[in-house]
């Protein structure tokens, strides 16, 4: 191998001069990897090629699903194309939409059922034959003195 | 964003390190292709919307981290845990001349003929060889540092390790490989 020669130095080097000769040597290594590494096997070289390949082919699909426009299927069976955004958000408020609907007819159904009961109630208190204990009852006599009883 | 240009261009001005890098790291060429072609998928997949420039930081973190997760699956299928730092020495190689060395580098760097060429691929291999036994952290430093050429910040990013342990990582490599190339009387 190449001959060794011996380079006396003296005393030690600064800690700057000292990391400038650590970068210079560091890079020579890296210049040395270097040039291994463009002397890769074929094989070797062949697959990382079809890797990169793969990879930007793969980036390209990605961006063209991301432009394109997104293809809906309707309840009726047709296809319709549309703009993938803000279709996409709509299509998304959907349930919570149907849900909140849904629970305000709920409740809407749960006081006209209410009403109506309280109605029954009424209806079949006002038609009945009226017990004469009832005229003892201060409640009633204070329903009977009050103005809605008149109507 | 990066063009599917920019993005070809980068790969493949990454790609044979890459490939070096990890098969220094996991010691299997076929491992570290697959380990290399799933990183490219993923950056492609994940990162192909940022700008071009953000490509090679986001490559290096994601090669290191495929390059762990591989090491984790061994552990795992093997079930034996491998200590990378077995090879850590507390040695500072205080006894070598780094100078010496740096002048014996320049020496047989600056002529070759064709004679030489078949030594000249003896020393690239055994150049490679030393920094292949290099302890595995101090490896990473050196090469990010000094062959991907990431500032100390970028490589302390990718380690996920202070830029204070970066500089002694790599100080320590280059002290180690220049001693061992010394004491073979080889030079890069």
């Amino acid at each position: 191998m190449n001959g060794l020669r011996r380079t006396s130095l003296g005393p030690p080097e600064p800690a700057p001069h000292q990391e400038a000769l650590q970068a210079r040597f560091a890079r020579r290594i890296a210049g040395a990897l270097s040039r291994r590494s463009d002397d890769l096997p074929h094989d070797i070289a062949e697959r990382l090629r079809v890797a990169r390949l793969h990879a930007v082919d793969r980036a390209r699909e990605l961006r063209k699903l991301g432009a394109a426009p997104a293809v809906h299927l309707q309840s009726g069976g047709t296809l319709t194309m549309s703009g993938p955004s803000w279709w996409l958000r709509l299509a998304s408020l959907a349930p919570l939409v149907l849900l909140l609907v849904g629970l305000l007819f709920i409740q809407r159904s749960y006081v006209e059922q209410q009403i109506r009961a309280a109605a029954e109630i009424d209806a079949a208190i006002l038609t009945d034959d009226l017990p004469p204990q009832a005229y003892s009852d201060p409640g009633f006599t204070e329903f009977l003195k009050s103005p809605r009883s008149v109507e | 964003m990066a063009t599917d240009h920019e993005l070809s261009d980068f790969l493949r001005s990454v790609e044979r390190r890459a490939f070096k890098r990890t098969a220094f790291a996991v010691r299997d060429d076929e491992a570290a292709l697959d380990i290399v072609q799933d990183s490219m998928i993923r950056l492609a997949e994940k990162y192909a919307d940022r700008p071009a420039a953000e490509l090679p930081l986001l490559f290096q973190r994601i090669l290191s981290n495929a390059t762990m997760d591989w090491f984790r699956r061994q552990r795992v299928r093997n079930a034996v845990v491998q200590n990378f730092s077995e090879f850590e020495s507390d040695a500072e190689g205080g006894e070598f001349d780094l100078l010496e060395t740096l002048q014996l580098v320049d020496d047989t760097t600056r002529t070759e003929s064709a004679a030489d060429s078949v030594g000249r691929v003896q020393i690239l291999l055994a150049i490679e060889e030393e920094v292949s036994q290099l302890p595995q952290r101090q490896r990473e430093a050196f090469l990010l540092r000094y062959w991907e050429e990431l500032d100390v910040a970028e490589t302390a990013a990718v380690m996920g390790c202070s830029e204070g342990s970066v500089k002694t990582h790599c100080s320590r490599a280059v002290h180690a490989l220049a001693k061992a190339l010394k004491a073979k009387g080889i030079t890069p």
